[in-house]
């Protein structure tokens, strides 16, 4: 902190016309910490504060100001105002890596309908094979990919991702990934971590939808 | 005297065997049989080509008889029309399909479209027959036949509303479902290819070459047709749901497209999230680039996302952030250029896929993404030049759908880039809205972030509160952003008690005061000023009548337009309309001061 500023005039000095208003409103703002300027009206422009207060005013202001000891810097406000200055917004983004807040407890289950290999888990990055089938609570199959007996004819193949990626919904992520190979699960997912407020708009799943998946990790590449 | 010629080469080759024949007997036979057809001795030449001592030279020559049948055929009312048709098909079923195909699709040549289409109605079923007859020459004769139809296709006008595809003038829609109908069998036999096919991964196995290479070409050729449909004429027309248009052949032809996608191996996903996934190499003979164009792969995903078709084969596990991700790519390359039809699918695409986000929930360092700068950057372009108004609109309707999808520090960040680079006051002033929408939703309790109070908050409101050239700055050009902020600073006076200061706005008011309040002041009087000179002199040129005579002096700009010459009475107008926007300005002003002045005398 500065040295604590000193009296420039005598009382008699002050109330001389000699001494312009200015000058006495300079040496206050110069000198006075926010508050004290804001709670005298002795903030902005010279000019503006002269027309408006009157020498005698000042005056008492002055001395309340030597009295008070409210200089510059004594504000719990300046020092917001310096940290302000000081925070350097970057103009391009920064490199924010996303970290995964712990939101509590996981907002799915998993039932194990057959064991897998339970060797072989997928990591994060790696390409899943699986099929599967997604039911809403009432029963409704919204999706699988599974072969049908009608369907036969046609070429379905396991859909396959990188597991862990945020490419599919939370529930999938998570869940594959304590899933070894050639297990089947049965995954209740909650709607924060499947399709959420929205839904899927133009398709079965209505907003808030908890979904149920029976899924087979077929791969792990 | 042709017949006799004809007769003639025809009895002497019939005594010969087949490779005997002479240059000088082929060209007399294809000089003479077409003269005979194009005199009309249709029934001469039908007869000796259906003789069974003559097939041998039927087999040989016949393909060349075919130039001047197909013009019959296509005309329809020629009395001579069941004697060619009857030729015709006895050539199809007779001569080698090596040269019918060459023959035939030399006929598929034509400039005006009625014949266009007509030709390919005529002429798709022969050439399927010729092609199912090619052995192992199949999938490149079959990739350069339906290059030559598609190429007559792309001549054929569009239909631009929905009755015109249902009155089909220009047959376009006749001519996709009689495409259709003549890829199926490939297609069909392509499915059974991979159903056959040793391994089940997206590499093609070349274990055994021969038969699996020509599977795969095969596959190879059925994928070069719908990645060039779904650039012509797929992503050019507008598809109708099917409550609009229940019975739609384009719409028709876009689901056998996905369909014929599905039956070569093609994953649909896999295509529309192309750009955010490394695909396998293919070791084939086509580049990856090439093998799947930007430009088909943005058609399909609109067809896809936006009308829905494959839906109930497409996984509904993908995340919608990822899925927005990669369609960011389609939306930037339909916004690209101009044309309609593009821009209107990139905003449909781009609405689409923002309403299954959740408002609030994008994250800031999705703007590292490139797209995610660029396509907003396309969007201004839309919002501002694009010639129609409804585009325009519904432009400006998904630019701030896709604010709102932001969270509070994206917003922040998305706020400062646009500031920064759209260059136009108008989105200027609309983002200047924005955040003061932002800051007072940060004020209301429970809200309070960092970033429209609290820290952040004051060096955004350093890049609002400005003028770009000080008191220089021409006030009408950038009249959009000025009233913005100056409502902005107003709201900010009023709504953020002195005492409290949560945005920081009084501590940083005499700042505003030097760098922005003043210099406007100044401004508006500059501008004042010489505006009211300008009007003067008018009003005294027009007295003296010599308005017309001279030469303007003044270029006046009312908003962003800049008004080409005017009448002396056009010109007085705008000049009183540009001094009222001069005290349009200063009221604004004025009141702030006002306010500025009761908090600091209570």
């Amino acid at each position: 902190m500065a040295a604590e500023p000193t009296r420039e005039w005598s009382d008699e000095q002050l109330k001389s016309d000699d001494l312009p208003k200015k000058d006495v409103i300079k040496f206050i703002q110069d000198n006075a910490a926010h508050s004290f300027l804001n709670e005298h009206k002795l903030l902005g422009n010279i000019k503006n504060v002269a027309k408006t207060a009157k020498k005698e005013q000042l005056i008492i202001a002055y001395n309340q100001l030597f009295e008070s000891k409210r200089f510059k810097g004594t504000d719990p406000v300046e020092e917001v105002t310096e940290q302000v200055k000081a925070v350097k917004i970057e103009e391009k983004p920064k490199e924010v890596k996303t970290e995964v807040v712990d939101e509590g407890p996981p907002k799915y289950t998993k039932s194990v309908l057959k064991k897998g290999d339970k060797t072989n888990f997928p990591k994060k990055g790696d390409t899943v094979s699986c099929w599967y089938t997604g039911t809403l609570e009432d029963g409704t199959v919204f999706d699988t990919n599974i072969p049908t007996a009608a369907r036969k004819k046609k070429q379905t193949k396991p859909l396959s991702f990188k597991v862990g990626m945020g490419r599919v919904i939370r529930g999938w992520d998570e869940g594959l990934l304590t899933m070894s190979k050639g297990e089947t699960a049965r995954l209740e997912i909650e709607p924060e971590w499947a399709y959420g407020k929205k839904g899927l708009p133009d398709s079965k799943i209505p907003p808030n939808a908890k979904l149920i998946f029976e899924v087979e990790l077929v791969a792990v590449d | 005297m042709a017949l006799e010629q004809l007769s003639d080469v025809v009895q002497r080759c019939q005594a010969l065997p087949s490779d005997s024949y002479t240059a000088e007997d082929h060209d007399i036979f294809t000089i003479a049989g077409r003269s005979c057809i194009e005199e009309g001795n249709s029934a001469q030449v039908l007869s000796i080509v259906l003789d069974e001592k003559n097939q041998d030279m039927v087999r040989c020559m016949g393909w060349n008889l075919l130039p001047p049948l197909i013009p019959v055929l296509l005309k329809k009312e020629d009395k001579n029309l069941p004697q060619c048709l009857a030729i015709f098909n006895h050539l199809i079923q007779t001569c080698r399909p090596k040269e019918l195909l060459i023959g035939l699709l030399e006929q598929l040549e034509q400039d005006d479209p009625d014949t266009i289409a007509e030709s390919l109605h005529l002429l798709l079923s022969p050439l399927q027959k010729v092609l199912l007859c090619l052995g192992s020459r199949k999938p490149s004769s079959l990739g350069m036949t339906l290059s030559s139809v598609l190429d007559q296709v792309a001549k054929l006008p569009l239909p631009r509303t929905k009755e015109q595809e249902e009155d089909d003038v220009f047959s376009l829609c006749r001519c996709c479902t009689d495409l259709t109908d003549f890829v199926r069998p490939f297609v069909d036999e392509a499915r059974q290819n991979l159903l056959t096919t040793k391994t089940h991964s997206e590499d093609i196995d070349k274990t055994t070459a021969g038969q699996d290479e020509m599977e795969d070409e095969l596959a190879t050729e059925l994928l070069k047709f719908c990645m060039k449909t779904l650039s012509h004429p797929l992503l050019e027309v507008q598809l109708w749901d099917p409550d609009t248009l229940p019975v739609s052949p384009l719409r028709m032809f876009a689901t056998e497209i996905l369909e014929t996608l599905r039956a070569i191996g093609e994953s649909l996903p896999s295509l529309v999230y192309q750009p955010l996934l490394r695909r396998k190499q293919v070791p084939g003979f086509l580049e990856e680039e090439v093998r799947y164009p930007k430009e088909s792969l943005a058609s399909l995903a609109h067809l896809v996302f936006v009308h829905h078709l494959a839906a109930d084969t497409f996984p509904s596990v993908f995340s919608p952030v990822f899925s927005l991700r990669c369609t960011m790519e389609h939306i930037l390359l339909l916004l690209s250029r101009t044309e309609d039809f593009r821009i209107q699918k990139g905003l449909e695409l781009y609405e689409k896929s923002l309403v299954r986000v959740e408002d609030g929930s994008l994250p800031a360092d999705l703007l590292e993404i490139k797209t995610f700068l660029t396509v907003p950057q396309n969007l201004v372009k839309v919002m501002t030049i694009c010639p129609r108004h409804d585009l325009r609109t519904r432009g400006l309707k998904v630019f701030q759908l896709s604010v709102d999808k932001f969270d509070t520090e994206a917003k922040y960040r998305f706020f400062q880039y646009m500031l920064k680079t759209s260059n136009h006051s108008g989105v200027e002033g609309y983002i200047i809205k924005n955040i003061k929408n932002q800051i007072d939703i940060a004020l209301q309790p429970g809200n309070s972030n960092t970033w429209f109070e609290g820290v952040h908050l004051l060096p955004l409101l350093r890049k609002v509160l400005i003028l770009p050239d000080g008191p220089e700055t021409d006030l009408l050009q950038y009249l959009d952003r000025i009233m913005e902020s100056l409502n902005l600073l107003r709201y900010l006076v009023i709504r953020d008690k002195v005492t409290e200061n949560q945005t920081g706005i009084w501590t940083e008011l005499y700042k505003i005061e030097d760098s922005f309040m003043k210099p406007l002041r100044v401004g508006i009087n500059m501008s004042r000023a010489h505006y009211e000179r300008e009007l003067h002199n008018t009003m005294e040129a027009k007295k003296k009548k010599k308005a017309k005579e001279e030469e303007s002096v003044l270029s006046v700009s009312v908003g962003d337009e800049k008004l080409p010459s005017m009448t002396s009475e056009s010109q007085i107008q705008a000049l009183h309309s540009a001094l009222h926007t001069f005290d349009m300005i200063e009221s604004v002003l004025v009141r702030i001061e006002e306010l500025v002045q009761v908090k600091d005398d209570p």
